[in-house]
């Protein structure tokens, strides 16, 4: 881990893992005050672009490095928020943690025949999926089940708009092309 | 700045004073002291079988976040509650109290609605009270989170350059120029000196917070 004490970019850097999960995981903090700053309609209404650098994540980070950045974006951003001891944390670990397996699953086995719009949709649902079973275990009993088509049918959606989102930043980026690669160096 | 104080909107002038309420708040409560207090007495909480003990503690959280110098949205507090206790009371459990056309408010739906509410949003204001941005974690996984908040405070400063019509390539220019500028040497900050009363302080709120749990226990 040479995040704090590099003086300038190498290419062993671009192999350092931690300072790629730490640099992801300060964006994921970033693109979580962006969507604060977006008006919700509801409390609970969420974009979820803050999962924006973990899907792009899926190409450059070993699986444990990987799940790695899902926790650091969990913790971090509960920090920020002061919501680390709520529920609130513990629906965000549960979301994250299992839509980043589904979306690394989904493509370690089906590779490039699946889209990372594919990919983000898969891990949306899973997320959503995950967090309206939580809910019906913590918060809302059998009325969970009411909530969740509405709940899914978002997730499809704002799935696929970020699944456009990293298609075409992984297409276009240089500092993706670069850390990706790297990766197999 | 008198003329400026005139000037400024009640908005600012309720965010001046937040950010004044949360500096002494920080000054008085060491960050790793007050997340251990802070499990505690949220895990009291959550164990606490009394719902009226668990109303009191739920208004002291508020008012514990309120001094912490966090946000309170009290209205958006409302609104989730009204609506898990309206989710609880689409499933009717116990005795009917009350009938609103078709819709029948029972008893236990209603007060297991209430007791989740109180739950899930005196977590919240408890882990805001508790959990200073100036927390830092042990270990590897710490060094690691923070430095990503050294990441973070550089992206803030390049934050404008950023524009919605051009998100993909302003991003990736903004993640380059993050990653290639050379590393700020960190301050090495002096460790803060914190009122030894504090420790005490934090000490006794855990202990009292676990009390009730505790004698709840004992009579059952």
């Amino acid at each position: 881990m040479n995040g704090l004490s590099t003086q300038g970019p190498s290419e062993a850097r671009w192999r350092d893992k931690a300072d790629i999960v730490a640099l992801l995981g300060a964006f994921c903090f970033f693109l979580s005050a962006v969507e604060y700053m977006v008006p919700k309609p509801l409390p609970f209404m969420r974009l979820g672009i803050a999962n924006l650098p973990i899907l792009l994540a899926i190409d450059l980070l070993p699986l444990p490095w990987f799940l790695l950045l899902a926790v650091v974006k969990v913790v971090g951003m509960s920090v920020v928020s002061g919501s680390l001891f709520s529920y609130i944390a513990l629906f965000s670990l549960s979301g994250t943690m299992v839509a980043a397996m589904v979306m690394w699953g989904s493509r370690k086995l089906l590779g490039h025949q699946v889209s990372a719009i594919g990919v983000s949709i898969l891990g949306a649902m899973t997320s959503n999926a995950a967090q309206i079973l939580l809910a019906s275990v913590l918060v809302f009993g059998e009325a969970a089940r009411l909530i969740a088509p509405p709940f899914l049918a978002m997730g499809l959606l704002t799935g696929a708009v970020l699944g456009v989102f990293a298609e075409r930043f992984s297409r276009t980026s240089i500092w993706f092309a670069r850390a990706s690669g790297s990766h197999d160096a | 700045m008198p003329e400026a104080n005139a000037s400024a909107s009640p908005r600012e002038k309720a965010a001046r004073r937040r950010g004044e309420r949360r500096e002494r708040y920080e000054a008085l409560f060491p960050p790793w002291a007050l997340a251990a207090s802070g499990l505690i007495v949220s895990l009291a909480f959550l164990f606490q079988p009394l719902l009226v003990t668990r109303a009191v503690m739920f208004l002291l959280f508020v008012l514990a976040a309120y001094f912490s110098g966090k946000r309170i949205a009290l209205s958006s507090t409302l609104l989730v509650g009204i609506g898990i206790v309206l989710a609880n009371l689409l499933v009717p459990i116990g005795r009917v109290i009350a009938r609103v056309g078709p819709f029948r408010i029972t008893e236990t739906a209603l007060m297991e609605g209430i007791g989740k509410a109180i739950t899930f949003e005196g977590l919240l204001y408890a882990s805001k009270a508790c959990i200073l941005p100036s927390l830092r974690l042990p270990g590897r996984f710490g060094s690691i989170v923070a430095a990503a908040f050294v990441y973070y405070d550089r992206i803030i400063e390049y934050k404008g350059s950023v524009r919605p019509g051009s998100f993909i390539a302003d991003a990736d220019k903004l993640m380059l120029r993050v990653w290639e500028e050379p590393a700020t040497v960190r301050r090495i900050e002096a460790p803060a000196r914190y009122p030894g009363a504090a420790y005490f302080l934090l000490a006794a709120l855990s202990a009292a917070a676990l009390a009730p749990a505790l004698l709840a226990q004992l009579h059952a």
